[in-house]
């Protein structure tokens, strides 16, 4: 029978932070805190930069060219989390990113054309996960 | 005392911003793997994660304690470089015997160089659980 569970915030019984999921597979259990993405955007960082969604991003700055830095509503915990990010500039082919600056607060990540040019990029595509604060 | 919750759909207390658990346990991130590989390798944080190896400049292997289903799975990253460089970056898995269910290698490159290790290699896995 199909079920719905209505509730605003979901808390783990022998630790607040720790709620099992069962996979996939229907055996293994996976921890959905430390599964979930904590933070993600899809940017415009082309011309007057735009983000066109997200969440947990309280703003993005335009450093320079190709220069971004994405800042968290709620912090992450420390700086040792795991960033994934992506780039597609219009018209290029082979574009690449690099992180810049890690911190608990915030990222910052650059973005490149082959050959090495900074690219302002129309795709910015950022995904963290991590420790939450 | 532990309990079990068996439920299709997830919603808010108002009955918004509905979402199917098959959507939580199907788009949580299975690994996460942040490590530093300059000098002697360093897990600096994980998430599923057993154990990494180092196996060549630029390439870590990382094995995961819960393994997945299949092959069909995703594995994205990213890194930084050692120093300043102009070239382009590019962080890639390496799609050899070392990908299976229970493992994958990812190489960090750097245009100019080849693989070069990084100091902060990023990593995560989507996809299903065994």
């Amino acid at each position: 029978m199909a079920s719905i569970l209505k509730v605003d915030t979901l808390t783990g019984v022998t630790t607040a932070g720790s709620i099992s999921v069962t996979g996939e597979g229907n055996s293994t259990t996976t921890n959905l805190q430390q599964g979930l993405a904590k933070a993600w955007m899809d940017l415009n960082g082309s011309g007057t930069i735009a983000l066109r969604d997200s969440n947990n991003i309280a703003s993005v700055t335009d450093n320079t060219t190709g220069d971004y830095t994405a800042s968290y509503t709620s912090a992450m915990g420390n700086a040792n989390y795991s960033a994934l990010n992506s780039t597609g500039v219009t018209g290029v082919i082979t574009a690449s990113t690099r992180q810049h600056t890690i911190a608990a607060g915030s990222y910052r990540l650059e973005m490149n054309e082959t050959g090495g040019a900074a690219a302002d990029s129309t795709y910015v595509h950022l995904g963290i996960h991590g420790d939450l604060a | 005392m532990a309990s079990e919750l068996r439920v299709n759909t997830l919603k808010d207390a108002a009955g918004n911003n509905s979402i199917a658990t098959s959507f939580v346990a199907g788009g949580s991130a299975k690994v996460w793997h942040h490590y530093n590989q300059s000098g002697t390798l360093a897990t600096v944080d994980s998430f599923n994660v057993s154990s990494a190896t180092d196996t060549a400049d630029g390439t870590v292997r990382t094995s995961y304690t819960n393994a997945l289903a299949n092959l069909g799975y995703a594995v994205s990253g990213s890194h930084n470089l050692p120093s300043s460089n102009t070239a382009s970056w590019v962080t890639g898995f390496d799609n050899s015997a070392d990908f299976t269910t229970g493992q994958v290698s990812c190489s960090t490159f750097n245009a100019g160089s080849g693989r070069v290790d990084a100091t902060k290699s990023m990593m995560a896995i989507h996809g299903d659980l065994a």
